[in-house]
């Protein structure tokens, strides 16, 4: 995406005018923080009169969802732990995008990660800390070699990643509603004859990730600190690293990085299974640390949600921190709003209108640029008539 | 047994309806170069505007119309952010499709919606075939909206100076600008067209087959009209078979245990994501996707 | 269809000319593309628009086709001011341009190809009968109903004037059309080119940077260098020698003339052998130096399709071999196998007496062959990254420690690299794309010599370059060989190859059917070879 917005900027030409050409690049600056300003209260102003249809007043919703998320110690802790597994498959993302790949379907690799972390804590025996690093690292390996098939897929037999990645999240979720319907298998055991719900049984205490601090004060789960070391590292590898420098090469220009002797299948392909583990490692960490059960629909389409983060971020890690930190406050303060009377999906529709208001700025200076080239051209034809009548 | 099979054929031929009709869509869409992933918006706001119209309008046809709108909203927003502004398709994609899902669960529980249904119609004499007039002949009456459909769309498509110039920009979108043609406005009349034709499958689902909207009422089955377009190798009869197929999936998982059955649902669920990766598998290398595809439009750029 | 030509009032009892451009200026950002620009190309001729790369011939083109606005200046059409704002008035008017790239779908047939641009319903059966009578009326002949992709480029071409010509177009423009064509198809169009314009009275603007092309096919030229015109002749009153003066800005010797601006008799000149020039560059090396890499029956293949049939080579440390051939005989697939990109069905490739794997990547590269790719702003470099960042695409870990890059020693490699090599660089991180395309060709050069290769393969290193870049490529490419490095030299062009090389290979359909020492070389047999002829 990156590539192609830098590209067409580069080609359109701005028109200059003579005399104005100065106030007008001064003023070409403002549009651009205006046009954020506007598409974002556009957004907001959206939510608002949705709120309003339930009967309840914005400002009302706006404080459920700070009250949910900021306002005591315990419900900034929420929010950290909602924020943590979105920042650790934004930060596998990133890598992925950088090595320009397209993975879509972190979703599919984050809930086969959780289905096996929670296979590995429940069936490994041993010490407690042991198996729940164990746990997180099986959920990772399930992870990247979920996203390992779609590499397979694309470097053997040409399957685009985004349609490998894509098809394989619904296959995932399958998996994991098998493995929780199968009594052999994850699903909970119970007196003999009854129907037992389709979900795994609660994890022993020794396997749940550590919590830090505690509540009522703040208090959240070690995966925060996870999640925020993990983009730290892929900031600093990415930045400085040869492995980054390979990376971004071979992103950039795929042919040129082949000619430096980068074996793409091998460094992409890498790449996708750092991406997937990533997504694994975020369900196996909303597992251990937070559920705590195999249900479906435990991702709380995290992984979707998380492949935003890494976009509205930029493909940046560090950028991620805060967008995920948002998203999560989103996510923590949504759990508050129902009982406003405003039913708590608001929060999914507001996310995801907020994806589109910050995507549209940027978009629309390119597009302004074209318009008013055209425009140009226009005009001078019109002189140019003028002219020769 | 033949009276199992007269059973399984017609559910199956009644679930792959609501796809075929998208699958219409997103083979247009596909063919001028866009992965349109939004379909799944398409079909659940479809759905939702269907019966949340029929309930307004106590009229099952005029909710099939407030779906087929619903639809082309969405693709019209999706167009506009892919195809004008340069936003990547997948996020728009992606975004709306999490956007429509939050939305109607939102207001599902704001409204208080009412069961409607579509009569069926029944042909005369041909509803009475054995084994396939239940199945083709006994449908309810915008099902037979897809016979004309698809020799429309075969001849708008391969007929057509606008069909030639839409798969023109599917496999080679300079040459076809170079031709003074306007590229994004082709990729973004196939979104419009993919809105229109995923309205009216979602809306067939709710206010054609079900009869009424539950949340996340399509479940994913947008992604399978993808994947039926994919299995179809990007041609209209073979997406069509690839929504049979899948519908017959579908059939299957409802109608096996009761028929003594055992075949594992998960399998059959998951069957038609894994049947689109075989066949993109076996095609991957035959080459048979539009050349564009996926690929994002913008002057001077190769 | 042409009221325009038919309609064309006579001014002072001559015609008007069909074209007229006055005053014509155009800037991008700082850099001027054409500075008040003036051209008058008359109806039945062909004129030739001749100019460096860069010169602004194609600026020009593009305001003429209504692909770019002007900041200035006035069109003229059969003596009428008239306003070009986009493609679709310029076709109207009369104005078809035969491009060279991305114009033709290639998954869909001739006829549909065809047909495209226009308006209505297709027709099949009378757009093939138009492909079939415009083929006959010109030459052209091409199936109507053939898919592009199975097409050779000359019946490429071929389609890409029958969609122009079947518009009835009072004026045709073509750019650099030869650039892609074997020399007889080159012939070819040049006697369609003829045909258009004495027999039916059309105009035609032949854009190209070689001599020759303007020489052979044109009746007047316009010479353009760095946005002006600074010259208008008649062809038939200049020689080679004023053309390339008029273009380049100073006197050249004739041997650079010749060599940088495609003149091939001049190359083959008995007399030339005489200029110190020639004589350094294409002395043949003396004894017999050791081989420095042996390609061995080499055969390759891509998607069922033959690439390297048995191709067997030798390349001697400190020689320069020209490979010379037509397009699309194996030339992309040498240079793939040389960059690891091309694994080997059979046969192999010695570096000094080791074999190295086919198609293992980096292994090529490792074994000591450097590669300036033919495209090199596709994948030579990356144009997002910095020069800096460029100098060691390949070289990262001699920057590196311990897995990390380190910005410093980057850097300073780069500034030596930049001074040594004549980089003109704002600084080294800037991005390669601000670059102009002879100083990226620079960084590529500058990257590969500074790993100290054993051998140096340059694919069309002078493609594009203006006659500045060309000398420095020239004088770099000998000061290589000189140092030892064998250089094998890839190129389509006879005056690249003679200018640069001490023996010639010859491939075609894959294999190197024959070969001779630059001093001896006799362009019959060269042409004969090229086209598979046994000589």
């Amino acid at each position: 995406m990156s590539d192609t917005t830098v590209l067409a900027e580069e080609r359109i030409a701005a028109p200059r005018g003579r005399a104005s050409s100065r106030i007008r690049s001064w003023l070409s600056g403002y549009p651009t923080l205006l046009t954020y300003l506007i598409s974002i209260s556009v957004a907001l102003g959206i939510s608002a009169l949705l709120v309003m249809m339930t009967g309840t007043s914005p400002w009302t919703a706006v404080v459920a969802l700070y009250e949910g998320s900021l306002s005591t110690p315990a419900s900034v802790g929420l929010a950290l732990d909602k924020a943590a597994p979105l920042l650790i498959v934004a930060a596998g993302t990133v890598i992925a995008a950088r090595a320009g790949l397209f993975n879509i379907g972190q979703e599919g690799q984050l809930t086969v990660g959780a289905t096996v972390a929670c296979a590995v804590a429940i069936f490994v025996p041993g010490p407690g800390p042991l198996v729940l690093v164990l746990s997180l690292l099986g959920g990772a390996l399930a992870g990247a070699a979920w996203a390992g098939i779609a590499a397979v897929l694309f470097y053997k037999t040409g399957v685009p990643i985004v349609i490998g990645t894509l098809l394989l999240v619904f296959i995932a979720v399958q998996v994991l509603f098998f493995a929780v319907t199968q009594p052999w298998l994850l699903q909970e055991a119970g007196p003999e004859g009854d129907v037992m719900p389709p979900q795994s049984e609660l994890l022993r205490t020794e396997v749940w990730l550590p919590h830090i601090g505690e509540y009522p004060g703040l208090n959240f789960t070690s995966g925060v600190l996870i999640a925020l070391a993990l983009a730290v590292i892929v900031a600093v590898l990415l930045r400085h690293s040869v492995w980054g420098f390979k990376m971004t090469m071979l992103g950039m220009n795929k042919l040129a990085a082949r000619r430096a002797g980068i074996n793409a299948a091998v460094l992409g392909g890498t790449a996708l299974l750092w991406s997937g583990a990533f997504a694994g490692l975020g369900g196996a960490v909303m597992l251990v640390g937070g559920n705590h059960r195999l249900q479906p629909g435990i991702s709380e389409n995290s992984g979707w949600d998380g492949l935003l983060v890494a976009l509205v971020a930029k493909e940046n890690p560090v950028f991620a921190i805060p967008v995920a930190l948002f998203f999560g406050v989103l996510r923590a303060g949504g759990g508050f709003l129902a009982s406003t009377g405003v039913p708590r999906y608001l929060v999914d529709v507001v996310t995801a209108v907020l994806v589109l208001a910050v995507a549209f700025p940027p978009a629309f200076r390119i597009l302004r640029r074209t318009w008013q080239a055209r425009a140009a051209a226009r005009a001078l034809a019109q002189s140019g008539k003028g002219a020769a009548a | 047994m033949i009276e199992a099979l007269t059973l399984v054929l017609a559910s199956s031929v009644r679930l792959a309806l609501p796809l075929a009709f998208a699958a219409c869509g997103e083979y247009i869409a596909e063919r001028s170069g866009t992965i349109n992933i939004s379909i799944e918006a398409m079909m659940l706001g479809g759905a939702f505007s269907a019966v949340f119209g029929a309930s307004i309008t106590g009229s099952a046809a005029t909710g099939l119309i407030c779906g087929v709108l619903a639809g082309l909203l969405v693709g019209f927003v999706h167009a506009n952010f892919s195809h004008r502004l340069t936003v990547n398709t997948y996020v728009v994609g992606l975004t709306l499709n999490l956007l429509v899902l939050g939305l109607t669960s939102f207001l599902l529980d704001l409204v208080v919606l009412r069961p409607s249904q579509v009569a069926v119609f029944a042909v005369p004499l041909l509803s009475d075939l054995p084994v396939i007039g239940p199945a083709l002949f006994a449908q309810r009456w915008p099902a037979y909206l897809l016979w004309p459909l698809l020799p429309a769309i075969w001849y708008a498509m391969y007929r057509t100076r606008w069909g030639l110039q839409m798969r023109a920009s599917g496999e080679n979108p300079s040459a076809v600008d170079a031709s003074g043609i306007d590229v994004n406005r082709r990729r973004r009349e196939g979104l419009l067209l993919c809105g229109l034709l995923s309205g009216l499958g979602g809306a067939y689902l709710a206010v054609g087959e079900v009869g009424m909207f539950n949340q996340n009422m399509t479940s994913g089955r947008g992604y399978v009209v993808i994947a039926a377009v994919i299995f179809g190798a990007w041609t209209l009869r073979g997406a069509m078979a690839g929504c049979l197929v899948f519908g017959a999936a579908d059939a299957m998982r409802l109608a096996l245990p009761a028929l003594g059955v055992q075949l594992n649902p998960q399998l059959l669920v998951a069957s038609p994501y894994i049947l689109a990766l075989l066949a993109m598998v076996l095609f991957a290398r035959s080459n048979r996707s539009p050349s564009a595809l996926g690929k994002p439009f913008a002057r001077g750029l190769p | 269809m042409r009221p325009e030509l038919l309609g064309a009032s006579p001014v002072h009892g001559e015609a008007a000319p069909a074209v007229e451009l006055q005053g014509i200026t155009k800037r991008y950002g700082t850099t001027i593309a054409c500075d008040d620009v003036h051209l008058s190309v008359a109806s039945g001729e062909i004129h030739g628009l001749l100019g460096q790369n860069g010169a602004g011939k194609s600026t020009l083109v593009k305001i003429l086709l209504g692909l770019v606005s002007r900041d200035a200046g006035q069109i003229l059409l059969h003596g009428r001011p008239t306003e070009i704002p986009d493609p679709f008035a310029a076709a109207e008017l009369g104005l078809a341009m035969v491009h060279q790239h991305f114009s033709l779908v290639n998954e869909l047939t001739v006829w549909e190809n065809v047909t495209l641009g226009d308006t209505g319903r297709p027709d099949a059966d009378a757009t093939c009968e138009l492909v079939r009578s415009i083929g006959e009326r010109y030459g052209l002949v091409v199936d109507p109903l053939a898919r592009v992709e199975d097409l050779s480029t000359g019946q490429r071409q071929r389609v890409e004037i029958i969609k122009c010509l079947r518009r009835d177009p009072g004026i045709l423009i073509l750019d650099e059309p030869t650039s892609v064509l074997t020399l007889s198809d080159s012939r070819e169009l040049f006697s369609v080119l003829r045909r258009v314009a004495q027999d039916e009275q059309r105009t035609v603007i032949l854009i190209s940077h070689k001599l020759d092309e303007i020489l052979n096919a044109t009746d007047r030229v316009t010479i353009m260098r760095s946005g002006r015109v600074v010259a208008q002749r008649r062809t038939s009153e200049v020689d080679e020698r004023e053309l390339a003066r008029e273009m380049v800005g100073r006197e050249l010797s004739k041997w650079v003339a010749a060599s940088a601006l495609g003149n091939l008799d001049a190359l083959v000149d008995p007399a030339l052998s005489k200029d110190p020039a020639m004589f350094t560059a294409v002395r043949p090396v003396e004894d017999r130096p050791a081989v420095r890499m042996r390609i061995d029956s080499a055969v390759a293949s891509r998607d069922g399709r033959p690439l390297l049939q048995g191709l067997t080579l030798e390349l001697r440390a400190g020689e320069i071999l020209g490979l010379a051939g037509i397009e699309g005989n194996g030339q992309h697939a040498i240079g793939d196998l040389l960059s690891s990109l091309l694994p080997l069905d059979s046969g192999e490739v010695r570096v000094d007496g080791v074999p190295v794997p086919a198609g293992r990547p980096g292994a090529m590269h490792h074994a000591g062959i450097g590669v300036i790719p033919e495209d090199r702003h596709q994948s030579g470099c990356v144009l997002d990254m910095s020069v800096a960042e460029n100098l060691v695409l390949s070289a990262v870990p001699s920057v590196s420690r311990r897995g990390f890059v380190s910005r410093r020693r980057m850097r300073e490699r780069a500034e030596e690299l930049i001074e040594r090599f004549e980089i003109a660089t704002p600084s080294p991180d800037t991005p390669m794309r601000d670059l102009s395309g002879g100083n990226q060709q620079k960084v590529v050069l500058a990257r590969e010599l500074s790993q100290q290769p054993k051998i140096l393969v340059a694919a069309y290193p002078t493609r594009g370059l203006d006659v500045g870049a060309i000398e420095y490529m020239t004088e770099q490419l000998h000061e290589a060989s000189r140092a030892g490095i064998g250089v094998l030299l890839i190129s389509t062009e006879l005056e690249e190859i003679l200018t640069l090389s001490h023996r010639i290979a010859v491939i075609h359909r894959g294999a190197v059917v024959g070969e001779m020492p630059r001093m001896d070389v006799d362009i019959e047999r060269l042409g004969m070879l090229m086209g598979g002829q046994q000589a």
